[in-house]
């Protein structure tokens, strides 16, 4: 029994299914030639017979192609965290930058990932700092890219 | 000539010239720095080509790649990462060698075999591009179709690791290119109402997504890793390099050929290049014992294929807009970006843009000398650039990078989504690539057959009768079935020795 594949193929094949229900309600077209329907529809099969080969293969638990898993065991120490951190700055930077602005916004999320990730405050916060400054200079200054303005009006 | 000279001149602008430097450092540093790779660099390279001419915006993908791939190589001789996948297939032996103090040596064959291998594919790409061009100038819809097919099933033949999964991982970016205005009625798929998603999902976001925030993602999961480097005298690393290139000729010009050839098959890159060129070398050499274990003939033919491959890798996109490898990926949605279609129409309508291509590989590779010099003697500082400063950076590069294209929160969205799809799907062994490819052949493969279908009034047999289309075809449906064709062969072959 090997999860990673079982999880990994019933989600392919519920996508499969899925595509299939979707395009029910497609039209077709001309003599009922399919029309927007067709390739969705070739890929919902290839995602459930390919997921299906995915999903047996965990459940009987062949070890094939496992270059991932041996990968796993080789890097030690782990920090799970870490990616649902920077998980969650995103999101607050699609929220929160149109509100604070880019200048704010970016210094905050760097700072507080240079934090996580164990940076020193004081230089965590000077390179912060400079590193927004260099991004809105390459992007808004350089690239003329409307970067988003807060409330305070940078 | 006449195009040459112009392509020349579109080169040597001091702007263009700027770019080519500036591209070159960024390359070197993206491709020395472990966990980082080249697809990585081209994907977040693309926000600021949106900006750029045509001519520079290639010639910077160029340039980069080509520099990033060398790159790879000093890690790998100096700490036992390789900097890139690309380099991977001859770390062991490039450590070995270091250990037993050549590190001069190593790192002096890399940077020349590099160039040379380079040289190589720019050549075969001036040559067989226009000619294949000409050919492509007789393909309809149906050869489009059978290409993009052919690419697509080698890309799923030649993915490490499980060909199920990475299969998988084509298909769903062939769905994601199914998302927003279909085009033969108009009707918009998978939508969900959203006015964002119906001129699909957009690629660039989609692509700074799978090659940038995952790499974050797992970057960050790793933690800080410190490693002893071994310091060089960048002075030595060209000493006895002559006698050297001299001895190895034969496996320089094999590999150099061996890795274009790699690149002009769609869907294969320059790792792979790299990995067959190591088997090849191991086989016909006549020391195959000291391989693994410090090779200097394991080194020169794998650093000579894997940059031979990438000027190969451009053949099929400029000719067919088909990519060789996820890097041309990238610079097939560049061209699209700048209006440009990739195909034989290009060689006739832009043939300055062409020309400019060809020339930027041969200054690249010939400014790989100096800069790599340059890196090499700059390696251990590079190299202690701390990753909890430098993973930050990148995430910021990437939000604003996918935000600038469009403007839009939503393609920073999409990034997110991708990366989280790309970073869960690497760390369960599905290969990432193919879901680009797939993204960028989607369109071409569905499009080039409802054309053929409506034409024919859905005779399917057209996609046979052609001669071309059938040769195309047919070898599609051998790459289909070469792995149960494998199996059977490999067990008639046990039988036989019974």
């Amino acid at each position: 029994m090997k999860k990673s594949d079982l999880i990994g193929g019933g989600i392919f094949i519920a996508l499969g299914v899925f595509i299939i229900l979707l395009t029910l309600g497609f039209p077709t077209l001309e003599k009922g030639h399919p029309g927007p329907a067709l390739f969705p529809r070739i890929l919902a099969v290839l995602f459930i017979a390919f997921g299906g080969v995915i999903f047996f293969r965990g459940v009987k638990g062949e070890k094939k192609g496992l270059e991932a898993e041996t990968r796993e065991e080789v890097l030690v120490p782990k920090n799970y965290f870490n990616p649902i951190f920077v998980l969650i700055l995103m999101v607050a930077y699609i929220i929160l930058s149109n509100w604070l602005g880019f200048y704010i916004t970016s210094t905050l999320i760097l700072f507080l990932l240079m934090i996580k990730l164990r940076v020193p405050y004081l230089r965590g916060l000077a390179v912060s700092i400079l590193l927004t400054i260099f991004v809105n200079l390459m992007f808004a200054k350089l690239l003329r890219v409307p970067l988003p303005i807060g409330f305070l009006g940078w | 000539m006449e195009f040459l000279l112009q392509g020349l001149s579109l080169l040597m602008a001091p702007k263009v010239l700027l770019i080519i430097c500036i591209s070159s450092i960024y390359g070197l540093f993206v491709g020395a720095m472990p966990g980082l790779t080249a697809t990585m660099a081209a994907a977040l390279l693309i926000p600021f080509t949106f900006f750029m001419d045509p001519v520079p915006a290639l010639v910077s993908i160029v340039t980069m790649s080509a520099m990033a791939i060398f790159a790879g190589d000093i890690p790998a001789a100096l700490v036992r990462i390789p900097g890139t996948p690309s380099s991977a297939a001859y770390t062991q032996d490039s450590f070995e060698l270091t250990k037993q103090g050549k590190a001069e040596m190593v790192l002096g064959v890399d940077v020349i075999c590099s160039a040379i291998g380079g040289l190589m594919g720019a050549v075969v790409l001036m040559t067989s591009a226009p000619l294949l061009a000409e050919v492509a100038m007789q393909f309809s819809s149906f050869e489009y179709f059978w290409l993009a097919a052919l690419g697509l099933s080698a890309t799923v033949m030649v993915s490490r690791g499980s060909q199920v999964k990475g299969a998988l991982a084509m298909i769903l970016g062939l769905f994601l290119s199914t998302i927003g205005v279909d085009i033969t009625l108009g009707l918009p798929r998978f939508t969900f109402g959203s006015v964002e998603l119906l001129n699909g999902v957009d690629f660039i976001p989609a692509m700074i997504g799978v090659f940038g925030i995952s790499e974050v993602l797992r970057n960050v999961l790793e933690g800080e890793m410190s490693y002893p480097i071994t310091r060089v005298r960048a002075g030595k690393i060209f000493s006895g390099m002559g006698a050297l290139i001299r001895r190895y000729k034969v496996n320089i010009l094999r590999s150099g050929l061996l890795g274009t050839f790699i690149g002009i098959l769609p869907g294969a890159g320059a790792d792979i290049a790299a990995w067959l060129a190591y088997a090849v070398s191991k086989r016909c050499s006549k020391e195959p014992e000291k391989y693994g274990h410090g090779s200097i003939e394991a080194i020169v033919d794998s650093g000579t294929a894997n940059n031979s491959c990438l000027a190969g890798d451009w053949v099929p996109a400029l000719v067919f807009g088909i990519p060789g490898d996820s890097i041309t990926a990238i610079v097939i949605g560049v061209l699209f970006m700048k209006g440009l279609r990739p195909g034989p129409m290009i060689f006739e309508r832009q043939p300055e843009i062409v020309y400019a291509v060809y020339l930027a590989f041969i200054l690249a590779n010939l400014l790989m000398i100096p800069f790599g010099y340059l890196a090499i003697k700059a390696s251990s500082q590079m190299l202690r650039v701390p990753k909890n400063i430098l993973m930050p950076a990148i995430l910021m590069f990437c939000i604003v990078g996918s935000f600038a294209i469009n403007n839009s929160v939503f393609d920073i969205g999409t990034m997110l989504l991708m990366g989280v799809v790309g970073y869960f799907m690497e760390a369960n062994g599905y290969p990432v690539a193919p879901i680009v490819l797939g993204l960028v052949l989607g369109p071409i493969l569905e499009q080039n057959f409802m054309i053929s279908m409506i034409k024919s009034e859905w005779d399917l047999t057209l996609f046979f009768i052609r001669p071309i289309s059938a040769i195309l075809g047919g070898l599609t449906i051998i790459v289909w079935f070469f792995p149960v064709l494998a199996t059977f062969l490999e067990k008639a072959k046990k039988r036989n020795s019974l």
